[in-house]
């Protein structure tokens, strides 16, 4: 309790300062409502300047490979370069992790990025540098964002090595882009920096998704992403525009201190205005925009037309997760008000497209897509564990679902690799028996586990972490996250059952398979070929890593190494022990585990009942004996239209096509005509009088000879200079 | 004969030539533009086209020099250096392209050129 | 600026009846086929420049301005040939008539004192140029036929829209006269700047030349004095109309403020050399050298372009069709082979 102290201090004195009575009140029954802590109060030490060099190797490596690319390299060359640079980033931010004394800011300031300065009055000086800020959150984001790029990227050497010579270059120049702008993000030490890595990794991201340019599905995709971003990114944009105003500042330690001083830049108490819920409300929209929450999640499913490699990185383990960071770095902000309207609506933003993405995952047939709507989902958990309090609980849950995801996409990327292309589950199964495949299955049963919240792993943990928190913070505080609470738990029951639908349909079971549309030869003689050396390094590596993440929940302190880490950051939240919600009489940290459990093995089994091969594989209760014949068609199509919906994403698509897009084309059509008729006519009504009047001056007086010329010019001259002597003289 | 030259030159040098006299001058080199005018627009020979040039530039010089000798310096005369070389460099170029344009048609007829006729 | 008309070197009026005049007088005067009243038109144009020389001088008179008696005859004769050279039909009578006007107008140059111009345009025009005019003309002209040896090509014979042109260049000639005598009213009067002592300045050594021997001679000078430079400029102080020149002890000086240093000796009338004058040319050269050495320069660089482009455009032009050269490589092809064979 020693940060709730500190926090009193620091608003007793702002009381003493602005002596306003009324106010001070306020924010002294808001301080005593809930206790929310500081990363203020966290001591400042300055970073050494190599800490620049995290984010710079990797934008090094750009400009180096759009070099190789200028000379038409086609060697692996540019991989190896992105793999060491961003290797020597993760084991720079290692050293930085190991030289931190886990309580601490490590400030670095590069240089001054922009400065400007229009009057002394607070709030008329913009200062925003090329700064670093390392507390608990950016280390822990950093680590897995450049450990996982590293590995993913050597994953991406094999992966990618059929586009030799055509696209590697530009693969990889994206991907280090990628880690340069995730890394600004991470690190920045204010919201512009923020911002900047955010447009980044927007770009990169559509550059990516649209990897396949030639492919039209593919560059709508990017398209499609970038837009939808663009729509959450005003929200940020207004957001930070918003901060800027209210607080005067967008460096962290400013605003952080000048939110627990409790007043805005002017004076007034924070939660008498209405910034104070606005603005959390506005960065909201960015972050659900990035995340691919609520109305946003449109763009993630259509996102995996990019390559897997880049599915995995940056569509599943940390790109995605950008908008949790901007939730959790600014959480100060969000437990300001005292209210709490945008933690209520960062829950339940977060527990509907968790619970809603499931549904849609159950139906879906193809192996990746469903991989996508499980990061909607789980990202949905991991914005209801920020939004019940949870900060430790949703920001573990990145680290794990970082792994497993990771594990999850790059499997199901080698099975994609090793069948030309092919992901329909109805044309896949018993991948288990083909050889070559062996370690793709267990890494694939590994993630599968964690994924499903199977007991012991690190899935679990982190899972039962937010949904036991959503039970812990009372009502009163977040609105209704009990229920939200018991939603999270029926969606763990749908998760455990869409994850393992893949997993019994696709690598166990009898040995069926077809070539994708990938495939150039002929597909009566396919042989599928197993990953090679590096793809099964990475999934071997990140196997291990999913099953140490779950070590972490042991090490460390009360809520295990990321508590630490969170403990020693912005995030930090600790919700009043007064009022501790009870679930059946008993602490929902206690029996969450069992409760959660059951739900788990419930998805697993009817997964299994379902979808599950004949023998032991099936559980022993599985009847599947062929690829595309299963126990559950027969309820779906009792539930046809119920299914049906679910399989085309309750027509999410369609509606804001119909609701937005068509709109929007109509008048974009009638603009067109506006524009061609109205406009392109009066400029060519313009355009075409001079050439009629030329038409005719010309065929007059353009005569060609040398005398005419010469006879208006002077006569021109002399006309002119009449004017001038009776004018002037 | 030079010291009757001289005489004439340095009569009255470097007493100051008043705005009158100064006047006389400017009128015998602006007649002498405006008759290369005339003629430039009133021959059609190409050859007495340029000549008419040559007259035009003779004014401008004269001109040039008797401001100079009104404010007693030399940079008229600078200038009339300048112009000769103008003269020298243009009736170079204009000859030559006479040549050329005589060698085409077999006429010095300025009016037959009339390729700009719009 | 409204002047009064009296202020006005020449009444508007006159200027303007005699501008009408004039422009009759070269209509008139213009070649034409059939009858051409060219000797009426010629005497109308010089009563019109009579009449305006007529305004001129009676008010130069009022004032005393006379501009001496050769101005006006170098003034009509430049006039008068170069009204020849517009109206003559035949190119070389031109050309010669330019020459007159040449001439005329190195005369005008001697009597603003300007005696190396005037030289100079006679050897450069009338030596140079006009010769290259009289080849070019020579070069681009019909022979004769054997019947009509003096017959005038067509484009000669006639002008071209004289009245139009005329008027044209008559009103320019109004306007630009009119602008001009009442523009000089305002000129600012500077007097003696480049006068000899002022060219003499400029040229320390042909001081020291003329004068440190015979002044050490006479004593006047002692050994150890010389002729004072000023420090930045190399220039001299010399005083012709008093016959004096500053003196110095040290190396350089600043000025005649120097005190001991410096002092003035004044030169005995005999030992003041009579050509210790700065002459026209000595003051052009110094002017073009110091004042403009870009426009040397840049007229260097123009007689280049011209010398080239002049040699381009005049080379004989070989324009063979593709097919003319195609052929005449097969042709030299076939020699080669019946050469060989041969």
């Amino acid at each position: 309790m020693r940060m709730t102290t500190i926090t009193e201090a620091i608003i007793s004195a702002a009381l003493a300062q602005h002596g306003s009575s009324g106010a001070g009140e306020a924010v002294a029954a808001h301080a005593a409502g809930v206790a929310e802590h500081a990363g203020a109060a966290l001591t400042s030490v300055d970073g050494p300047m190599w800490l620049g060099l995290i984010p710079l190797l990797p934008l090094l490596g750009v400009v180096i490979i759009a070099i190789l690319a200028c000379f038409n390299d086609k060697s692996k060359l540019p991989a190896w370069i992105s793999v060491g640079l961003i290797g020597v980033s993760f084991i720079l931010t290692l050293v930085t992790y190991l030289g931190w004394d886990g309580h601490s800011v490590i400030h670095t300031r590069l240089w001054e990025w922009i400065g400007l300065s229009w009057g002394d009055h607070p709030g008329q000086t913009l200062s925003s540098g090329f700064a670093f800020y390392f507390d608990g959150l950016s280390l822990l984001w950093m680590l897995f964002v450049t450990g996982l790029a590293a590995l993913i990227g050597l994953y991406a050497s094999e992966y990618m090595e059929h586009d030799l010579g055509l696209g590697y270059c530009r693969f990889f120049a994206a991907f280090c882009l990628f880690v340069f702008s995730m890394s600004c993000l991470v690190m920045g030490d204010n919201l512009l920096m923020l911002f900047l890595g955010w447009e980044g990794v927007g770009l990169c991201s559509y550059l990516l998704i649209g990897y396949f340019y030639k492919k039209k599905t593919a560059v709508d995709a990017g398209m499609k992403a970038f837009i939808v971003n663009r729509v959450g990114d005003l929200g940020l944009l207004m957001g930070m525009l918003l901060t800027f105003t209210t607080f005067g500042t967008v460096e962290y330690d400013a605003l952080f201190t000048q939110i627990h001083a409790g007043t805005t830049a002017s004076g007034v108490p924070l939660a008498d205005t209405w910034q104070v819920w606005a603005i959390p409300l506005l960065l909201m929209g960015g972050a659900f925009g990035k995340s691919a929450q609520m109305f946003f999640y449109v763009w993630l499913p259509d996102a995996m037309e990019g390559p897997t490699p880049v599915s995995a990185l940056i569509h599943a383990a940390t790109m995605v997760t950008a908008g949790v960071y901007l939730v959790a770095r600014m959480m100060p902000l969000y437990t300001a008000d005292p209210n709490h309207v945008a933690l209520t609506a960062v829950t339940w933003g977060g527990t509907i497209t968790a619970f809603w993405a499931a549904t849609i995952a159950m139906a879906q047939y193809d192996i990746k897509r469903i991989m996508g709507y499980s990061t909607i989902s789980q990202l949905g958990y991991m914005f209801a564990g920020l939004g019940v309090l949870a900060t430790t609980g949703g920001v573990f849950h990145v680290f794990t679902h970082a792994f497993f995801k990771a594990t999850l996409f790059l499997a199901c990327g080698a099975v994609m690799h090793g069948f030309a292309g092919q992901l329909d589950m109805r044309k896949l199964s018993g991948l288990w028996k083909i050889p070559g495949f062996q370690i793709t299955v267990i890494a694939m049963l590994i993630g599968c586990l964690n994924l499903s919240g199977f007991p012991f792993t690190g899935g679990y943990f982190s899972k039962d972490m937010i949904i036991a928190e959503a039970f812990v913070t009372p009502d009163s505080v977040i609105w209704g996250s009990s229920w939200a609470g018991w939603l999270l738990l029926l969606t763990a029951g749908l998760t455990a059952y869409y994850t393992f639908r893949v997993f019994f349909r696709v690598f166990v079971g009898p040995v069926v398979y077809e070539p994708g549309e990938d495939l150039h030869g002929d597909a009566e003689h396919f042989h599928p070929h197993g990953p090679k050396w590096a793809i099964n390094l990475v999934l071997t590596l990140l196997a291990v890593g999913c099953i140490a993440s779950a070590g972490l929940y042991f090490v460390g302190g009360e809520h295990g190494w990321t508590g630490g880490m969170v403990h020693a950051s912005s995030a930090v939240v600790e919700t009043g022990h007064g009022k501790h919600g009870l679930l059946f009489g008993k602490n929902p940290h206690e029996i969450m585990f069992y409760i959660s459990a059951v739900f788990g093995f419930g998805g697993i089994l009817l997964a299994a009942w379902f979808h599950g091969p004949v023998g032991l594989a099936g559980l022993l209760i599985g009847n599947r004996t062929k690829a595309d014949v299963v126990r559950m068609d027969p309820i779906a199509r009792a539930i046809r239209p119920i299914s049906t919906w679910a399989e085309h994403k309750w027509y999410v698509d369609e509606f804001y096509h119909l609701v937005l897009v068509t709109p929007l084309k109509v008048f974009a059509y009638l603009f067109s005509w506006f524009d061609k008729l109205v406009v392109d006519g009066l400029v060519n009504l313009f355009g075409g009088m001079p050439k009629v009047g030329s038409d005719v001056i010309g065929e007059t007086t353009q005569t060609g000879v040398l005398h005419d010329y010469a006879q208006r010019m002077i006569a021109g001259v002399a006309v002119v200079l009449v004017v001038v002597v009776l004018v002037v003289f | 004969m030079t010291d009757a030259v001289l005489m004439l030159a340095q009569a009255d040098f470097p007493t100051p030539m008043g705005v009158l006299t100064l006047n006389h001058y400017l009128f015998v080199s602006t007649a002498m533009f405006a008759l290369g005018l005339i003629g430039f627009m009133t021959r059609r020979n190409l050859i007495i086209m340029f000549l008419c040039t040559e007259l035009m530039f003779q004014a401008a010089g004269l001109a040039l020099i008797a401001f100079g000798r009104y404010h007693l310096n030399f940079d008229g005369q600078t200038f009339v250096i300048f112009i000769l070389t103008i003269a020298a460099a243009e009736a170079a170029m204009a000859l030559a392209l006479v040549v050329l344009l005589f060698r085409r048609r077999e006429s010095l007829d300025a009016d037959l050129w009339a390729e700009l006729k719009g | 600026m409204n002047t009064a008309i009296a202020e006005l070197p020449i009444n508007p009026l006159l200027l303007y009846v005699a501008c009408v005049l004039g422009a009759i007088g070269v209509i008139l005067a213009m070649p034409r086929k059939g009858v051409s009243p060219m000797v009426f038109g010629g005497l109308l144009a010089a009563a019109a420049g009579g009449l305006i020389v007529l305004g001129l001088t009676s008010h130069a008179e009022r004032h005393a301005q006379t501009p001496s008696i050769f101005f006006y005859i170098f003034g009509l004769l430049a006039l008068g040939a170069g009204l020849r050279m517009i109206t003559h039909p035949k190119p070389v009578y031109a050309a010669l008539y330019f020459i007159l006007t040449i001439i005329a107008s190195s005369g005008l140059y001697l009597l603003l004192s300007a005696e190396f111009m005037a030289f100079a345009l006679i050897i450069i025009y009338a030596g140079a140029i006009l010769i290259t005019y009289l080849f070019v003309i020579m070069l681009a002209t019909l022979p004769p036929s054997e019947d009509d040896m003096d017959a005038l090509a067509t484009y000669d014979a006639s002008a071209r829209e004289p009245i139009v042109a005329t008027f044209a260049g008559f009103t320019l000639l109004a306007v630009l006269t009119t602008m001009l005598f009442r523009g000089t009213l305002s000129l600012p009067v500077r007097h003696g700047m480049d006068s000899s002592d002022a060219i003499l300045s400029k040229l320390p050594g042909k001081v020291e030349d003329n004068l440190s021997a015979s002044l050490h001679a006479a004593e006047l000078m002692t050994p150890e004095e010389h002729i004072a430079r000023q420090v930045d400029v190399g220039r001299v102080w010399i005083d012709s109309a008093r016959r004096r020149v500053l003196v110095s002890r040290g190396e350089n000086t600043a000025g005649p403020d120097q005190g001991e240093l410096v002092r003035w000796v004044d030169v005995p009338a005999e030992m003041w050399p009579a050509d210790m004058v700065g002459t026209n040319v000595e003051g052009v050269g110094l002017n073009l050298l110091a004042d403009h050495p870009m426009t040397i320069e840049i007229a260097g660089v123009i007689l280049l372009m011209a010398m080239l482009g002049a040699t381009v455009l005049a080379r004989k032009q070989v324009d063979l069709e593709e097919e003319a050269k195609a052929r005449q490589a097969r042709h030299l092809a076939l020699d080669v082979v019946a050469e060989d064979v041969g």
